[in-house]
């Protein structure tokens, strides 16, 4: 009996060696193709804003028996603004981590939605990148690459890339407000006017900049709207017919990446802008500090935005540089 | 001979029956543990009868306080007195409450509060461990006056 049942014992033990003994196979290189083939990345990241550039590698390769890459192209669904281009370079990182960038043909050239790049150079392998200005005219929209390349053997090989949301939203980056001077912030334009030029657009301003140093208050950099409590805006007198009732809701360490100049990794987008709910924000925000911020709605309901703090100046020149971004409702 | 393996396959499962009853007794033995009571949001409640609020913060829509000087608790009268930065969006707070261990807060606060009616100041119950004691307490806020 003793013996059979360690039988058991000993199939159950095996059972678990086998099991742990299922471990992934080791990584081998894989086999180079045997044809032209093509692989592309998208390298940008974030909304894909007007005016931007969307970027991409494309890589094709071929064996070099087989011949060299003739041409390489990429259509748009929409075409792209006038300073689309490939790149006639294609890059390789050295031995420092630096890209270096071999010429293999002449600058590209648009045509439409298709921008192409002849090569020039008897190559049989080349990563090049796509930079796509996004247009105007693809704001709200999708848009979406078909990559292709051609080899001297004949062989056409191609890749599509997308669809990707073109978002609505605009912006506008580094303008400075300055206490007493430039100090009324239009939405709508999103500009910054003078006593005079606010007077002239006094329908279009929605908050007005001041820097107050009330000790033992804490007031300095603050942005309010024009129909904001007068104690929010000592010693400031509104040209006339500047009265917008503008929401404010103060916030603190939003770094949207596009409007800090680059320097962190988050972003405001459309969807930000359509989730957001203002209905019981106030009318002013004071005390801003740099990297500060404030979301907008104006009176009229018809923008809502986020305005960043870049920089804040006291002293004698009193100024902050705000960028912003601003989603039509 | 025959009756040998019979006498043995009876051995066999004696022996696995055996182990499954001793298996089963171990976990009815694990199972029969005392509960222990929890209140309606699945909190302990212990013996504890204190009930006082420890600490009181106030937060502003950018998560940064608002507060000018530290909060005044009085727990013998139940009262927080708060006075808060001039220009503080008294519509949007986040209050943040410190209480005595295993105590809890009624009503909870699950977002951005509004204390603009100053004529109606907000009351929050503080709960007791044993959820015996419940201890109301008023916050009185005030703004920093401007001197312009």
């Amino acid at each position: 009996m003793k013996s059979k049942y360690f039988q058991y014992s000993h199939l159950l033990l095996l059972f678990i060696f086998l099991m742990a003994a299922c471990k992934d196979d080791d990584y081998s290189i894989p086999d180079a193709g045997t044809a032209l083939q093509n692989d592309c990345i998208k390298r940008s990241l974030g909304p894909n804003m007007v005016g931007l550039k969307i970027e991409f590698a494309y890589a094709m390769a071929l064996p070099k028996t087989k011949g060299n890459l003739v041409s390489a192209q990429v259509e748009a669904s929409i075409a792209g603004a006038s300073t689309t281009y490939l790149e006639n370079n294609s890059y390789y990182t050295n031995g420092s981590g630096v890209d270096v960038a071999v010429p293999i043909g002449l600058p590209s050239v648009n045509d439409g939605a298709v921008t192409t790049v002849t090569f020039n150079v008897d190559t049989s392998a080349a990563t090049l990148r796509y930079y796509y200005v996004v247009p105007e005219a693809a704001r709200g929209k999708t848009v979406s690459f078909t990559f292709s390349a051609k080899s001297s053997d004949g062989a056409i090989v191609s890749y599509k890339m997308g669809p990707y949301d073109v978002p609505k939203m605009d912006y506008k980056l580094n303008m400075v407000v300055t206490d007493g001077a430039n100090c009324y912030v239009s939405i709508a334009d999103m500009a910054v006017y003078d006593q005079a030029d606010a007077a002239l657009n006094a329908d279009k301003i929605d908050l007005v900049y001041l820097y107050r140093s009330l000790t033992p208050l804490i007031f300095e950099h603050a942005l309010v709207a024009p129909a904001a409590d007068a104690q929010y805006r000592p010693g400031v007198t509104l040209p006339s017919g500047v009265n917008k009732n503008t929401k404010v809701l103060k916030v603190y360490g939003l770094q949207d990446r596009d409007l800090s100049n680059l320097q962190y990794n988050e972003y405001v987008d459309d969807l930000d802008f359509q989730q957001l709910d203002l209905s019981t924000a106030a009318n002013f925000a004071i005390n801003l500090k740099v990297e500060a911020g404030v979301w907008v709605e104006t009176a009229d309901g018809k923008y809502r935005a986020y305005i960043f703090v870049n920089s804040v100046s006291a002293g004698t020149t009193k100024q902050m540089t705000i960028s912003m971004k601003r989603y039509l409702l | 001979m025959k009756i040998h393996k019979i006498i043995k396959h009876i051995a066999i499962k004696h022996h696995f029956v055996l182990a499954a009853s001793f298996f089963l007794l171990i976990s009815i033995f694990a199972g029969c543990k005392k509960d222990e009571p929890i209140d309606e949001d699945g909190l302990l409640i212990t013996t504890r009868t204190e009930c006082a609020v420890t600490n009181f913060e106030l937060l502003g829509t950018d998560f940064v306080t608002v507060r000018s000087k530290t909060a005044v608790i009085d727990t013998i009268a139940g009262t927080i007195n708060v006075e808060v930065l001039f220009g503080t969006d008294l519509k949007n707070l986040y209050p943040q409450f410190t209480l005595s261990q295993d105590a809890k807060l009624d009503p909870k606060i699950t977002g951005k509060v509004d204390f603009s009616d100053m004529t109606n100041p907000k009351v929050y119950t503080v709960i007791s461990g044993n959820r015996k004691v419940r201890t109301p307490f008023t916050i009185f806020i005030t703004v920093q006056t401007p001197t312009l």
